[in-house]
C-alpha cells in the first residue's frame, strides 16, 4: 500500500511522473496472501491517504496472485509479527519466493521478518527495489530519488540507509 | 552478580564538583553514585535522540564503528537489525522481467485512479477558486 502512496498523492510535495505500484507489478509476479486483500477492502472509505492508497491496490487485484493462506495455518508465526505479515511471511516460505518486500525497516520488525523468512536472504527493503527497478530503466532514477525523499519526510525511512543504497545504484 | 567495576579517574571544574558534593549530601547518596546516575540518564536520553541515533547509523555504515560498538550502545536487537539491513545493501534484488513500456493507467488500472488532497490544500474552503 505504501508504494501506492506517492501515486496517489497529490499534494505538491509527492514526486510525480511515474507509477512505483505498477511498476513492480508489471515487472514481478506479485503473490498476496488472500488477507492482504480483504484488510485493504476495510482499509477504504475513511477519505484519508491510505484510505485513497488502498483504494488504488484494490483496483490492480486483478495483477495479484491471490493464496487463501489462513485456512492453511492455525497459528501466526513466533516472533512479534501480526497476524498479516505472519501470513505472508508464510506465503513467501510456502512458495519458496525470490523475494519477500517490507517497508519496516526502521524498527527490530525487520530483524523479526529476517528471522522468520528462515534466511534465505530474500528479504528486500521497498527502496531497494525502487533503486533495482531505476537501473533497469523501469522507473526514472530522479523519480526514484523524489520517491525516497518523499518515503523519508512521510515515514521517517532512515535517510543514512537510503544514501548508501542510492551510492551503491548510482555508481555502478 | 554485581558487575565489573573499572576505576575512572578524571578532572572536572570545581565548581561543578562541589555542586555535585552539594547535591549528593542533600540526596544522601554518594559522589560516585550520582556520577554514575547522571551518566546513566545522559546515556539512557541520548540512545533515544534521533540525531545521535542517525550520527550512529551513519558511522556504522561506514564501517567507522563496528558491530559489538552498536551492540553496547543500542542493545543486541536493534544492533542486529542495522548488520541485516548493512549486509542486504551488498545483495541484489531478483532481475524484474524488463519490459518495453509500462502498460498506460486505462490498461493498468480497474478503475479511476484515485486523488488525494490534504485538508490542508483545502483549507480555505471559500477560495475555492484558487484550485
Amino acid at each position: 500500500m505504501n508504494l501506492a502512496t506517492p501515486v496517489v498523492d497529490g499534494r505538491p510535495a509527492a514526486p510525480s511522473g511515474a507509477d512505483p505500484l505498477k511498476a513492480l507489478l508489471s515487472t514481478y509476479d506479485v503473490h498476496v496472501p488472500a488477507s492482504v486483500v480483504g484488510e485493504l477492502s476495510t482499509a477504504t472509505g475513511s477519505g484519508d491517504l491510505l484510505s485513497a492508497a488502498a483504494e488504488l491496490v484494490l483496483n490492480t487485484s486483478h495483477h495479484l496472485m491471490t493464496h487463501d493462506v489462513e485456512a492453511k495455518i492455525d497459528a501466526p508465526l513466533e516472533y512479534e509479527l501480526d497476524r498479516d505479515e505472519s501470513d505472508g511471511i508464510w506465503l513467501a516460505n510456502d512458495l519458496e519466493a525470490a523475494l519477500f518486500i517490507t517497508d519496516e525497516f526502521n524498527s527490530t520488525n525487520y530483524l523479526f521478518v529476517s528471522l522468520a523468512l528462515d534466511d534465505r536472504n530474500t528479504l528486500f527493503t521497498t527502496p531497494h527495489v525502487l533503486c533495482k527497478l531505476a537501473s533497469r530503466g523501469v522507473l526514472p532514477p530522479e523519480y526514484v530519488d523524489a520517491a525516497c525523499s518523499y518515503y523519508a519526510d512521510t515515514k521517517h525511512w532512515d535517510e543514512q540507509y537510503l544514501t548508501r543504497l542510492r551510492d551503491e545504484y548510482t555508481k555502478g | 552478580m554485581a558487575e565489573e567495576k573499572t576505576r575512572v579517574d578524571f578532572n572536572a571544574p570545581a565548581s561543578i564538583v562541589e555542586r555535585a558534593d552539594n547535591v549528593a549530601e542533600l540526596l544522601n547518596v554518594s559522589r560516585t553514585q550520582l556520577l554514575i546516575d547522571a551518566l546513566q540518564d545522559e546515556l539512557d536520553e541520548l540512545i533515544n535522540d534521533e540525531g545521535f541515533r542517525s550520527r550512529l547509523r551513519d558511522a556504522y555504515y561506514d564501517e567507522r564503528i563496528d558491530f559489538q560498538t552498536v551492540k553496547s550502545v543500542l542493545g543486541q536487537e536493534e544492533a542486529m537489525r542495522m548488520k541485516l539491513l548493512r549486509a542486504s545493501i551488498d545483495r541484489d534484488p531478483p532481475e524484474p522481467q524488463v519490459i518495453a513500456e509500462l502498460p498506460s493507467d486505462d490498461e493498468f488500472y480497474d478503475g479511476e485512479v484515485p486523488v488525494w488532497r490534504s485538508e490542508g490544500a483545502a483549507d480555505d474552503e471559500d477560495g475555492e477558486s484558487t484550485a
